[in-house]
């Protein structure tokens, strides 16, 4: 059984030299062919990162047979998403088609459900039953919520009346519902969990895009925010001027305040020390990578940690993992902008591999987040990170990158123009 | 004086920056505080087509795939001359073209990578 593996293997290798060589003449002449008999490389999760590194697989390795295994029929943008509950957005603004992936790319789109990934017979299973082979696959899974540590969440009943809405889609329409169901003078209690978390800066952008909401129509009710960090984790002085100056009295902060349970029937918070009882609460629960990532997770029992040059699992090689689920670098946030990054580094890194040639040992990684506070004004977050020979890690260039000086209505335009950009960079 | 001065102020500046504005790092990461500024240990820029393709790719999710923007508040890149390209980096890296971003941005890529970007959306199709 191990022999007959080892054969097919370095089969497969030598079959991938050959192709990949075929593939860069038909690269340089221009003809590049779709649905050749190139290396197949299977990409699981169909958003930021999984959709940007189909896409410049396919840019960079036109003769790379790729296929992306996807639940949801079309993408739903996290970022953007809290101008929905604000009401400044619609989830049709937010909503993309795969489509261009498809037809521009030549991208197998699969919808369906992985259930397992098989690194030693290089298959992804489908919960459907098939099962899809690979020479190299991709797991861009995001991240999962874990109710467990939250035993009154721990059921689907519970889930569907304290929402998350931090995965884009039907949570984040209901949230709204239940903002607009509220009546004037009710309380909206937004739990962050302790970092590192899906988006830094999220949760306060959200309860500046809620309060602008409620400003506006219902005007005697308040935001709490119940933080299990000592502070604001992201952009710190814009938020709290946000809040005071543009939200007076309307938004209150609460450092160290971490929701250990929740009563769904009576709406309470249940922190370590006391109750707090809200009209909708809204729980972002601990965090992990998504499932299917489970076997490659090394970190803390929640993370992926990966090899920043080849972005394969420490503990699987030939196995690539990216987004959210990996076990960041110092100062590396989990961000839609920083899972795009790293689909084009891993792009590069795979189209590499499969060529038999050395990947990039210089990567660098961009990262910018803005965050609204208002329906018009954002502010932002910028860093560069550059690969650490010493420590083998990625680190952040000192000196570079920074925050904003004030929320402005031009960064508001610009964070607009980003989002149209960066789904066009992931999607089309 | 002004040497002084500097070595006081940028640590300063970076700490303020980025003390507080992520809190994201691993819990295991080592906090290393020399007394002075260790050596660099980043890898060497890589400036070869593939290389520089790789960096230039960061631009694109704010100035479209191979910088072409798909329009509104940011412009594109391709095409663009190199030698202004190159200039207007050195005017965000030093101060002296007004920015919400981009003086922070372009202050981490050097000259050698600025130069190697600008010939790559040189050559880029709008």
């Amino acid at each position: 059984m191990e022999s007959a593996i080892t054969n097919s293997t370095n089969g497969r290798r030598t079959f991938l030299k050959n192709s990949a060589a075929l593939g860069g003449v038909a690269a340089a002449s221009g003809c590049a062919t779709i649905g050749s008999t190139g290396p197949k490389v299977v990409v699981v999760g169909g958003g930021y990162g999984g959709a940007t590194v189909a896409k410049y697989i396919k840019m960079w390795g036109p003769n790379i047979d790729v296929t992306m295994i996807e639940r949801n029929a079309e993408f739903v943008s996290c970022p953007m998403s809290n101008l929905v509950l604000g009401g400044s957005q619609s989830m049709k603004d937010i909503t993309l088609s795969y489509d261009t992936l498809q037809k521009k790319y030549g991208i197998k789109m699969v919808r369906g459900e992985a259930s397992a990934i098989d690194p030693d017979k290089k298959i992804v299973r489908l919960a459907s039953g098939e099962s899809i082979p690979f020479d190299r696959v991709i797991v861009s899974p995001g991240i999962d919520f874990m109710y467990d540590l939250l035993p009154g969440l721990n059921n689907a009943a519970a889930q569907d009346r304290v929402l998350h809405a931090w995965k884009a889609g039907p949570q984040t329409l209901a949230l709204r519902q239940q903002l607009e169901s509220m009546a004037d003078g009710g309380v909206v209690a937004i739990s962050i969990t302790e970092a590192p978390y899906r988006c830094p800066p999220g949760p306060y952008e959200r309860a500046c895009q809620i309060a602008a909401y409620l400003k506006q129509s219902k005007p005697k009710s308040k935001v709490l925010i119940l933080d299990a960090n000592m502070d604001i984790i992201s952009k710190p002085g814009l938020f709290k001027k946000a809040f005071a100056e543009m939200y007076p009295g309307m938004i209150e902060y609460r450092p160290n305040s971490k929701v250990v349970d929740v009563d769904v029937r009576t709406m309470t918070a249940k922190l370590e020390v006391e109750d707090v009882k809200a009209d909708v609460l809204n729980v972002l629960p601990p965090m992990k990578a998504g499932a299917i990532a489970n076997s490659f997770i090394t970190a803390n029992k929640r993370w992926c940690e990966i090899n920043w040059l080849t972005y394969e699992a420490k503990n699987v090689p030939g196995v690539h993992l990216l987004g959210d689920a990996l076990q960041i670098a110092p100062l590396m946030p989990k961000s839609a902008h920083m899972a795009n990054a790293h689909g084009k580094a891993c792009a590069a890194a795979v189209v590499a591999l499969l060529s038999g040639e050395q990947p990039n040992l210089s990567p660098t990684l961009t990262n910018t987040c803005y965050s609204f506070v208002s329906a018009e004004k954002a502010v932002h977050v910028a860093s560069i990170h550059k690969y650490d020979e010493k420590d083998k890690t990625m680190k952040s260039v000192p000196g570079a990158g920074g925050v904003s000086i004030s929320a402005s209505e031009l960064e508001g335009q610009y964070a607009m123009t980003w989002a149209k950009n960066i789904w066009a960079d992931s999607l089309g | 004086m002004a040497i002084k001065i500097s070595q006081l102020f940028i640590p300063a500046i970076t700490s303020a920056l980025f003390g507080t504005a992520f809190a994201q790092a691993p819990a295991a990461a080592p906090s290393p505080a020399p007394a002075a500024p260790p050596a660099s240990t980043f890898a060497a820029a890589n400036l070869t087509p593939l290389g520089v393709r790789s960096l230039a790719a960061n631009c694109a999710a704010c100035h479209g795939t191979n910088g072409n923007s798909v329009g509104g508040a940011v412009g594109g890149l391709a095409g663009l001359d190199k030698d202004y390209f190159v200039n207007q980096m050195k005017l965000f890296k030093e101060g002296k073209r007004e920015a919400t971003l981009m003086h922070q941005i372009s202050k981490g890529y050097s000259d050698a990578e600025i130069s190697a970007m600008a010939g790559f959306f040189s050559t880029q199709k709008k």
